[in-house]
């Protein structure tokens, strides 16, 4: 019963990780309308699917990076597993709770955050509540890039940075080059450029992070006893997966579309045929190096950087501001949300009917965040509209809406 | 602070590739565009002259070589999923076991 909480939160996480994360690949597109916003989220879409079923690989041992729930096998620690393993169900419960709670609030606020930030800090939050400090990988065992440091702090404050300077570098470059050609030609061309970069990016997502969940999940089954082989994830996981993601990908997170693709410059064709090709060298020349980093902060960095690369582009650095300052604090406060999920689940006696609280919970701050963003609804069609400095930018980014 | 050191190696390898492929291919690109709009002359340049077919030929050579990149996106997307590997040891890549 816990398991079956578990696996559904976890495919909620997949979900919120998919719309979350639409922007990422396509914002540029849709702002420079290289894409009706429709086909763009269902390209996305079915790319992210295709991309999940391709990931053959075993992602096992992801929250190995962070915290100490499991070996370098992938199996989980025996001491977590006594009683059917409720303890280490409980913590991954809680983590993702604190994931799907931060990525949710993020949405609502228009923030690309990211989402394996949220869900190795809910991760993190429930593991120090449940066993302590030691319980957290801090900073590795020195051999390679590891732990808290290595694997999440450092990458983030590289890799927006490598992805603004390659995006600016292409952008400075491709402006020289297309001086004294007709702006209808080179709108035409850039279209197809861009609409292929962009898919590249969508299919790398979807092999990245809808893996992530499959180790999740897996793991859940490996410690309550329903699955044993730590050297792949059973099919129905993987199509569970896919979907989720897909599905999420294709509901598309409009808000942040908005702010990525509106909200920090405004962009024309050649700079999304830059920032995407940014994003997608640095994604995948990153994950054949072995250095773990998170899409949404290549695809910000390389879109501020197609800002800053084109001669006499405004940039909004303020909007900029506040998306750096929601990344420094993702980690941090979906940490908490995982610990304050665990210590309710744990006065109530860590069994079901903790676990059934936490999940209740879950799902009256998940309700009670989609009525509050109809209010201010964003979607396909109002997605585009001209960004207005004057409101409080991203919070109320439908303001110019009908 | 060994993971600051190590980090700071991936970093500058991960700049290194994101320059050539994640700005060169778009330089290409748009040579491309520009060895097109040489090639259709007319109202595809500010100022606008006769076609030059040359331009053209260039135009779609660079195309191909840009699609040639997109490509290896792809192949090593695939096979990092199908826990394989890009080698670059023989200049030309091969895919090869992890």
């Amino acid at each position: 019963m816990i398991l079956a909480l578990v696996v559904v939160t976890a495919l909620g996480f997949d979900f919120t990780n998919g719309f979350h994360d639409t922007a990422n690949a396509m914002a540029t597109s849709i702002a420079t309308r290289a894409l009706r916003p429709k086909v763009a989220v269902l390209l996305s879409g079915v790319l992210n699917l295709a991309g999940a079923f391709l990931s053959v690989e075993v992602a096992l041992t992801v929250t190995n990076a962070v915290v100490r729930i499991q070996d370098s096998s992938g199996t989980p620690k025996p001491e977590l597993l006594a009683g059917g393993g409720g303890a280490l169900l409980l913590i991954v419960l809680a983590g993702l709770v604190g994931g799907i709670v931060w990525n949710l609030l993020t949405w609502l606020l228009g923030l690309p955050s990211s989402s394996s930030h949220a869900l190795f800090g809910g991760l993190i939050g429930a593991t120090v509540a449940g066993l302590g400090w030691a319980g957290v990988n801090w900073n590795g065992d020195g051999s390679k890039l590891d732990g808290v440091v290595g694997k999440v702090v450092l990458p983030a404050i590289m890799s927006p940075v490598i992805a603004g300077v390659v995006a600016a570098a292409g952008t400075w470059l491709i402006y020289r080059v297309t001086v004294g050609v007709a702006r209808r030609f080179t709108d035409n061309g850039f279209r197809w450029g861009q609409i292929g970069s962009a898919s590249l990016v969508s299919l790398a997502h979807g092999t990245n992070d809808a893996q992530k969940t499959m180790g999740v999940i897996t793991l859940a089954l490996i410690a309550a006893g329903d699955w044993t082989d730590t050297g792949s994830v059973p099919f129905w996981v993987k199509a569970a997966c896919a979907l989720a993601i897909a599905l999420g990908t294709y509901l598309g997170g409009w808000r942040i579309i908005r702010t990525l693709g509106k909200g920090l410059v405004e962009i024309a064709p050649p700079q999304g045929l830059a920032a995407e090709s940014a994003s997608a060298a640095v994604i995948l020349a990153s994950s054949h190096l072995g250095f773990a980093l998170s899409t949404t902060h290549v695809a910000t960095g390389s879109i501020l950087g197609a800002g800053v690369g084109r001669p006499g582009a405004q940039v909004r650095w303020r909007v900029a501001g506040r998306m750096v300052a929601a990344w420094l604090i993702t980690l941090p406060a979906a940490a908490v949300v995982g610990a304050v999920m665990w210590w309710i689940a744990h006065l109530l006696g860590d069994g079901l009917p903790g676990a059934l609280a936490v999940f209740v919970i879950l799902v009256a701050a998940a309700a009670g965040m989609y009525v509050r963003s109809r209010r201010a609804p964003v979607n396909h069609d109002n997605v585009n509209d001209e960004w207005e400095d004057a409101r409080p930018a991203g919070r109320v980014p439908a303001g110019a809406a009908s | 602070m060994h993971n600051l050191g190590f980090a700071l190696e991936g970093a500058w390898k991960v700049l290194a590739a994101g320059l050539l492929l994640g700005a060169g291919l778009p330089l290409l690109f748009a040579l491309g565009i520009r060895s097109l709009a040489y090639g259709a002359g007319g109202d595809a340049e500010v100022h606008g002259s006769r076609p030059r077919p040359a331009g053209t030929v260039l135009g779609w050579m660079l195309f191909a070589v840009v699609l040639a990149g997109v490509l290896l996106g792809l192949t090593f997307i695939v096979a990092s999923g199908f826990g394989k590997a890009l080698s670059f040891e023989h200049v030309y890549p091969s895919i090869v076991d992890k």
